[in-house]
């Protein structure tokens, strides 16, 4: 009789023992913690909260580069400036007459005569799209506003809306100097020819023969 | 268990295979041991050796360690291999670089430089410089712009000064198929035609930096770790070269020096990280890390800056204004092997 209670008991306190075993396991084991948290997002998101900037700049890498800074929506940034690697800017130093006379076989080639328009195409794309022709040191906007040489993305972001956001927000195009701010971002002519602005096919730069070997 | 020649312990389930194994022995205890398999340390140490080659074999073993503590304290050899004996005498007992003080951590930098001086003649630059606070560094790769000109892999060779024999590259372009995703048992990381090839695309691999990386987990000896700025780095000097850690990784981040990394005198990157870019020895295990040296400093890693499409973009997932935020937040992003649980920090997204 007496065994059977014994037993009993036994059995009542070693589940007892099992369940506040497990009830402390299951809280030691949540990462209530500091520094300790689910996933990379919650970790980011936390971490950069009270966020206030670094030492570190790469102010020291964009000195160098002549630069202007602009805002486009909420963010403010610098990009390359333009005018000042135009080597025959101001335009109308040869523009002022109608480009008929400039053609003439007496005046000869000058500056640009080679230009090939290899954009969209001709029922989209002619000089005056984007060329203004009373006044050629500027660029003229669909509307008829006037959009400076050094702020060519207003132009281009025209027809390129989606490319034009995402630069600004820094998924597309490049970022020359470094991670660090201020950011200085190329603009689109840095790497798009305005009048053939797609890239060439070309060969990769590297051909790995010992790959080759290993997997023969 | 006695009459067992396994070295583990076993539940004895079955009587067969003892009782069989006892009667093959029989009684001598010799045979027992010539059927036992021997391992490393026996074949080397259990040879049967008469006294005098015993002898010899001591005796050149003792007389070479004690040449090499002699080069360093002799009157005789010159200043010069003094120093570099006592140099690698150092380097040798040095500690865990995660344990060092900032002291310690000067100290075998500057070992490293005068080694490198004394060896070659030429002076390096080896930085030391710790995680910045407030910086967890993040990628982001644009597949819709990669065109495959493998540009980032000839600048990531030239900063990092891998081995040019073994033609060691960190990171991988995959040239895929359309239409049939990211297949990379199909794909093809090593063509040389004309890019981009018709009906193909391209994307690149490389160390993700993970989280919660793997090969961090698996190292025996804790010689990669995760830094505090998120880079996962390796002290080539701790390295055993197991090389678990390679095939802990899922993503094929890391590689391995099978020889000695060799890298012609003018293309040697001076501008070096102890935990980065500086040169490393035979044996060790290697990856990306996102150019410590250029990356602590405020500069792109080489592979970002040398792409001409702009489809790499790097910056610090801390700074909500930064380009890597932007992209994170605005554009439709993925990893690979997410459901592993790496938690890489390297995304990718299309136009």
């Amino acid at each position: 009789m007496c065994l059977h209670e014994n037993n009993k008991l036994d059995m009542i306190t070693k589940y007892i023992k099992s369940i506040v075993l497990i009830v402390i396991l299951v809280f030691a084991s949540c990462k209530n913690k500091e520094h300790q948290y689910h996933n990379l997002i919650e970790k980011i998101e936390a971490k950069s909260a009270n966020y206030s900037g670094t030492n570190i700049s790469s102010e020291v890498y964009n000195e160098t580069v002549k630069k202007i800074k602009i805002s486009e929506g909420n963010k403010e940034f610098y990009i390359t400036e333009r005018k000042s690697q135009i080597t025959s800017y101001n335009c109308s130093e040869c523009h002022n007459q109608p480009i008929k006379l400039l053609k003439d076989k007496h005046v000869g080639k000058k500056a640009h005569w080679d230009i090939v328009l290899n954009h969209a195409n001709e029922e989209t794309m002619n000089c005056n799209t984007c060329h203004a022709k009373d006044n050629m040191n500027e660029l003229r906007s669909i509307t008829n506003k006037t959009i400076d040489l050094n702020l060519s993305h207003k132009l281009c972001s025209q027809c390129h809306q989606k490319e034009g956001k995402d630069w600004v927000g820094g998924a597309h195009g490049k970022q020359i100097g470094g991670w660090a701010p201020p950011r200085l971002s190329q603009t689109c002519t840095g790497c798009h020819n305005p009048h053939s602005p797609s890239f060439e096919k070309r060969w990769p730069a590297q051909f790995n023969i010992q790959k080759v070997k290993e997997r023969q | 268990m006695s009459s067992n020649n396994k070295k583990w312990f076993s539940l004895n389930l079955t009587n067969k295979s003892n009782k069989s194994e006892s009667r093959g022995c029989g009684k001598e205890f010799d045979s027992c041991s010539n059927n036992k398999h021997k391992d490393g340390y026996d074949q080397i140490m259990d040879v049967p050796m008469d006294r005098r080659s015993a002898f010899k074999k001591i005796t050149t073993g003792l007389l070479m360690g004690a040449g090499a503590v002699s080069t360093s304290c002799s009157v005789v050899s010159g200043d010069d291999s003094k120093e570099k004996s006592s140099i690698e005498w150092e380097e040798y007992f040095k500690g865990n670089y995660k344990l060092m003080t900032d002291e310690e951590r000067n100290n075998t930098v500057d070992r490293l430089v005068r080694s490198y001086e004394l060896r070659k003649g030429e002076k390096l630059n080896i930085s030391s410089k710790d995680a910045e606070d407030d910086v967890l560094f993040g990628y982001a790769f644009n597949i819709s712009k990669c065109q495959g000109y493998m540009d980032c892999i000839t600048a990531c060779v030239e900063e990092n000064n891998q081995d040019r024999s073994s033609q060691m590259q960190y990171i991988r372009i995959h040239e895929m198929d359309d239409g049939k995703g990211f297949n990379f048992e199909e794909s093809n990381d090593n063509y040389y035609h004309e890019v981009p090839a018709e009906g193909h695309f391209y994307m690149g691999t490389q160390c993700f930096h993970c989280e919660n990386p793997p090969c961090v987990e698996v190292c025996p000896v804790q010689a990669t770790w995760k830094e505090k700025d998120g880079i996962v780095v390796i002290d080539y000097d701790w390295c055993i070269g197991c090389r678990y850690c390679m095939a802990a990784c899922p993503y094929d981040g890391r590689r391995f020096n099978w020889k000695t990394p060799e890298v012609p005198e003018e293309e040697v990157n001076k501008n070096q990280h102890y935990l980065g870019n500086r040169l490393r020895k035979k044996g060790v295990m290697e990856k990306c890390t996102f150019c410590i040296q250029r990356s602590r400093i405020g500069k792109n890693p080489a592979c970002a800056e040398a792409c001409p499409t702009g489809s790499r973009t790097f910056g610090n997932l801390l700074d909500p204004n930064s380009n890597i935020r932007w992209i994170l937040e605005n554009k439709k992003v993925f990893r690979l092997k997410e459901d592993l649980g790496t938690e890489p920090k390297f995304w990718y997204y299309m136009d």
